[in-house]
């Protein structure tokens, strides 16, 4: 209890020291600067948040954002559980794979803004291009997990394709998947930032880049400042997700006698 | 043993088809964003391997290096500190996930307007923005060190340094590793996003000129090069962790089998 009360302590300290520093920075040797006072800032948040044009662009965001994941989420557990199920398959696309993996999403940007124009589309199918591939490949990864025993008696049992799919195969992959869209998920808030950042699509990546290219300091600070508690949300919403729907998994069940 | 070379075939064979395909579709390819291959390799080539290459390739990369690099040691660094010293951990704490929340290349702009489009606003945001990952990796991986190892240092009397140097590093390694795996992406993406932003200067800039100009052989010839870095890094990476990790690789294809 002692310890938990000095552990907050800190913490609000650690808080309070950065907060005053930037706050002295920018009121003093800073001044006038680019770097505006914490207090300006926050004057300029809550001034956005009682907006309108702020909630509609954090509501196309979160539109972009989730619709991409979903997308991706369907078309990479199908391409997942096809290319895993079959082994000719998963060879014929796992050099392509591989080479594409560590590829981000931003190297394509370019060609997508040229061809799509700054729109929803265009920030869409970024999110979509970044999320899908390490769907796939941890799909592929978890179809190629399942215990060979249980698939031998499902067999043995006479179940069908579809229903050893189902039953087995898909619900032993589910924690492979989990993680991946538990990755997936903040990556796809990054992903519809920087296509509105650097491609033009509409939301808070465009936002901040108006705010910079205008030379309006307090808003882009207080627009990163958004940024930074919508990720920490996202990041905790897809881990509270994942250990909601796959409570029932062996490698997430809780230990009652450690 | 058909089989398996049959597999092979197929593994080696899919990409040289696929480019083989891209190559014969796009042949005589009149459409303004899909131009013919061999325009794009001969782009590719004319700009990236003589035109460009002092000037744009060397400065991306360069940048790219000495940010990782700067964002491994300060990332490491710091996570021991702030794994041991629990005054520190508390204070830092909440600090380092609010900003490992910010989408990195959010930061970008920041530090435009702080120190202007020159290297030094590159360099600074591929840092920051690449030090998170690490940072909390090694947090996590030294927070999660055995405790029968802890014990088994004190009852041996190790010194401080050698229960950092020869206990903590080596047990938290692997995920220290797999954190700066994520640093380098970071890094990259950062790299790709500080030049798009304003400079006129680096692979990322030059790819966007190209795109924004209509010369869409030039912008492909970025995209290629970009992927190919890409690719790249990750697999000079992947080369060196396995070098160094080669105990904990070994240790765990002896587990599994």
């Amino acid at each position: 209890m002692k310890k938990n009360l000095r552990q907050m302590l800190a913490s609000a300290g650690g808080i309070a020291l950065v907060l005053a520093l930037w706050q002295a920075v920018a009121t003093g040797p800073m001044a006038g600067g680019p770097l505006p006072p914490v207090s300006l800032v926050l004057a300029q948040l809550a001034g956005l948040l009682a907006g309108g044009t702020f909630w509609a662009a954090l509501a196309e965001t979160l539109l972009i954002a989730l619709a991409g994941l979903a997308a991706a989420a369907a078309a990479g557990v199908v391409l997942g559980v096809l290319i895993g199920s079959f082994e000719p398959f998963r060879y014929a696309t796992a050099a392509v794979l591989e080479f594409l993996k560590p590829i981000p999403p931003i190297v394509i940007l370019p060609l997508v803004v040229l061809v799509l124009g700054p729109t929803t589309q265009m920030s869409w199918f970024l999110v979509f291009f970044g999320c899908v591939l390490p769907i796939i490949m941890q799909t592929v990864a978890g179809v190629h997990d399942a215990d060979p025993v249980t698939l031998d008696t499902a067999r043995s049992y006479g179940l069908g394709r579809v229903e050893i799919l189902g039953r087995v195969t898909l619900p032993s992959a589910m924690p492979f998947i989990g993680t991946a869209m538990r990755v997936a998920a903040p990556a796809a808030l990054v992903i519809t930032v920087v296509a509105g950042l650097l491609g033009g699509g509409p939301g808070l990546g465009l936002s901040i880049y108006q705010a910079q290219a205008g030379g309006d300091y307090p808003t882009l600070y207080a627009y990163v400042v958004v940024l930074g508690v919508l990720g920490l949300a996202f990041q905790g919403a897809s881990r509270l997700a994942e250990g909601r729907l796959l409570h029932w998994h062996a490698s997430y069940r809780e230990v009652l006698n450690p | 043993m058909n089989r398996k070379l049959t597999n092979w075939i197929l593994g080696a064979g899919t990409p040289v088809v696929v480019v083989a395909l891209w190559w014969v579709a796009s042949e005589n390819s009149t459409n303004t964003f899909f131009p013919p291959l061999n325009a794009i390799l001969e782009r590719f080539q004319a700009l990236w391997l003589f035109e460009h290459f002092g000037s744009d390739v060397l400065l991306s990369l360069r940048n790219l290096v000495i940010g990782y690099a700067l964002a491994s040691v300060i990332g490491v660094g710091l996570g021991f500190v702030t794994a041991l010293v629990p005054v520190i951990r508390w204070g830092l704490d909440p600090l380092i996930h609010f900003l490992r929340g910010i989408p990195p290349v959010a930061l970008v702009p920041i530090f435009i307007s702080l120190i202007g489009f020159g290297i030094e606003m590159r360099l600074a945001s591929i840092t920051l923005a690449a030090v998170f990952p690490t940072l909390i990796a090694t947090v996590d991986g030294i927070r999660g060190v055995d405790s029968t190892l802890k014990d088994v240092s004190q009852v041996y009397r190790l010194t401080r340094t050698e229960k950092l140097a020869q206990v903590y590093l080596p047990a938290a390694g692997p995920q220290i590793a797999s954190g700066m795996q994520v640093s380098l992406q970071v890094a990259f993406i950062v790299m790709i996003a500080s030049e798009m932003l304003g400079s006129s200067q680096g692979i990322g800039a030059m790819t966007l000129l190209a795109q924004q100009s209509f010369m869409t052989a030039d912008m492909w010839a970025g995209i290629l090069l970009l992927g190919v870095i890409g690719f790249g890094a990750n697999l000079v990476f992947e080369a060196i962790k396995n070098n160094v990790l080669a105990w904990y690789v070994g240790s765990k294809r002896l587990a599994r089998s």
